[in-house]
């Protein structure tokens, strides 16, 4: 069961396509992270998804609801965390929990016993009387998700969750993540930040206006191009970069800290030859592994291209 | 009808925050009134003879077989009581200005265009928070002129001149129409402006056509009659509505969030 599924999904402002043909399936209870630079049309794929603006061709359906014909049944099955928090500075954040819950048709008693239980979980209830211009950027990061919760949504979208967090704030705000997702709920999370990615997603796509890939982590980081060794050696490692380098089959070569992070045409076929080069020239090896990739990586080699 | 209770409560509980603005909606109308009845009291402590000189007694058929004093009450009495009008187009364009233009500027709109709202429910609800204020405080300072009138009018005539059924009529009828009007403006330059000091101004214009009617009753071209007052609330009826469907066209969801500036 997907809890979003888009159809070559587009969007066009005038005559520029925003998102063209945008085709995904996510499955329920998943953290999916949607990765792209700024302007790449992220948060207008979240507009549509959270039945806030139309598809201009395609079609999405948000917990089997389709977009455009069942809007307002989909924006109560949602919970979205807009770009900016979008507080009422002059209510207190109580108040504003209250008054968006109510506005999700929670009873009032409810709505309060809601609004206790999340200033509890994030911290907030000390604070709960004092007016929102009063709080601090994290703060007010942190209501806005207890906001987008209120209503208990079976899909959330959080758009940004730790921009401009400080470290302290933004760890706050990923493990109440990780307990969301624990709790089996869908999050559709938008980042810059790469290692919030890999650290809380299960699935990532990577967008420019397009969907470039997507795939697990774990599966990005092998689609790099580059696939190589790592070889952990005794002593200096900058000594065997030479030697490496006179093998045809090694592309490149890095030192660093006693590691050579050799890339490599096929690494099953070419790792023999080259470790046997390297013991014969009389490197000491401790340990062998595949040349691990970072997201960040992958990222931007799929910008770039 | 819950979510328009709901958001009007808020609407409510931030204008009460905002003292300034309060303030602000709260002075022009005393200062209006109490304008008026200082100088309605002050003409009948002493008359000026020069008053059967003016258009408006000329032309007025309730003026006639006043003296000096009576007249002077009566035209000065009449002419402020045009004046309310501005109240009600007034107000509404201070809380609409702060009510929509202030949730853009706050960011807030996206978070309340992301409920499971209806449009017209979020419309109605930013409609109703500047109409009922500003009918309330329309009618308000009108009852105060009213008994104030009566305390202080040199005779019955004047009071009967004054407070006429033209003038009960236009309060009643026109003043929630134009009311509408203003709300429905300052929805549509909502649309186009980007603070809520710039929307206020421009809203401003409004004023106008009631001030060229405070004009033409001073100088004695138009005296009001319950048949032109009537007439007149038909004609706002039908400008409101069409002010209303316009602010509707505009007031869209997708528009607010991708074209409002």
């Amino acid at each position: 069961m997907y809890a979003i599924e888009t159809h070559d999904l587009t969007r066009k402002f005038g005559g520029r396509t925003v998102v063209d043909r945008l085709t995904l399936a996510i499955p329920t209870g998943t953290v999916f992270g949607f990765l792209g630079p700024n302007g790449a049309g992220k948060t207008t794929t979240v507009r549509m998804l959270a039945a806030l603006i139309a598809p201009t061709h395609g079609a999405a359906y948000v917990a089997g609801k389709q977009i455009g014909k069942d809007n307002t049944v989909i924006r109560k099955l949602v919970g979205i965390l807009t770009e900016t928090p979008g507080l009422y500075d002059s209510l207190s954040a109580w108040q504003n929990l209250v008054f968006f819950a109510r506005l999700y048709d929670v009873d009032k008693q409810q709505a309060e016993v809601q609004a206790e239980r999340y200033l509890r979980m994030l911290d907030l209830w000390e604070r709960r009387n004092e007016t929102v211009g009063r709080f601090s950027k994290g703060m007010r990061q942190k209501l806005a998700i207890a906001r987008a919760l209120m209503h208990e949504p079976e899909i959330i979208f959080l758009d940004e969750p730790s921009a401009g967090l400080d470290p302290e704030a933004a760890r706050t705000v990923r493990d109440f993540i990780k307990d969301l997702r624990a709790e089996g709920r869908t999050i559709f999370l938008t980042t810059h930040n790469l290692p919030e990615a890999d650290e809380l997603c299960d699935l990532i796509g990577v967008f420019r206006g397009q969907l470039l890939q997507i795939d697990t982590p774990n599966r990005l980081r092998t689609l790099s191009s580059g696939r190589g060794t790592s070889i952990r050696l005794h002593g200096d490692a900058q000594r065997w970069v030479e030697t490496a380098q006179t093998l045809p089959c090694v592309q490149n070569v890095e030192a660093q800290n006693g590691t050579l992070s050799v890339t490599l045409q096929d690494p099953e076929q070419d790792n023999p030859v080259l470790i046997r080069t390297l013991v014969d020239s009389g490197a000491d090896i401790c340990y062998v592994e595949p040349l691990a990739h970072s997201l960040e990586d992958v990222y931007l080699e799929l910008m770039q291209n | 009808m819950n979510h328009i209770i709901v958001l009007l409560q808020k609407e409510w509980l931030e204008l009460r925050k905002n003292r300034s603005l309060v303030l602000s909606l709260l002075l022009p109308p005393l200062l209006i009134t109490t304008i008026a009845l200082s100088t309605v009291y002050g003409v009948g402590q002493s008359p000026d003879d020069d008053i059967t000189e003016l258009g408006a007694v000329l032309v007025d058929p309730s003026l006639e077989g006043m003296n000096a004093a009576e007249l002077g009450q009566a035209v000065l009495g009449k002419q402020f009581g045009i004046l309310f009008l501005i109240m009600p187009l007034f107000i509404p364009t201070v809380i609409a200005a702060y009510s929509i233009v202030g949730e853009k500027t706050r960011r807030t709109l996206e978070p309340l265009l992301a409920a499971p709202i209806h449009t017209w429910e979020l419309l109605t609800a930013k409609a109703l928070a500047s109409l009922i204020p500003s009918i309330a405080v329309t009618w308000a300072c009108a009852g105060i002129y009213i008994g104030s009138i009566a305390l202080i009018a040199v005779t019955t005539r004047v009071f009967s001149a004054i407070v006429s059924p033209a003038w009960i009529l236009v309060m009643f009828l026109c003043a929630p129409l134009l009311s509408l009007i203003a709300i429905a403006a300052s929805v549509a330059i909502s649309s186009r402006v980007s603070d809520p000091r710039t929307a206020q101004q421009i809203s401003g214009v409004v004023v106008v056509p009631v001030l060229v009617l405070f004009f033409t009753v001073m100088s004695g071209v138009l005296v009001l009659s319950p048949v032109m007052a009537i007439g007149s609330a038909i004609m706002l009826a039908l400008i409101a509505v069409v002010a209303i469907w316009g602010a509707a066209r505009l007031f869209q969801r997708e528009s607010i969030l991708t074209r409002w500036s």
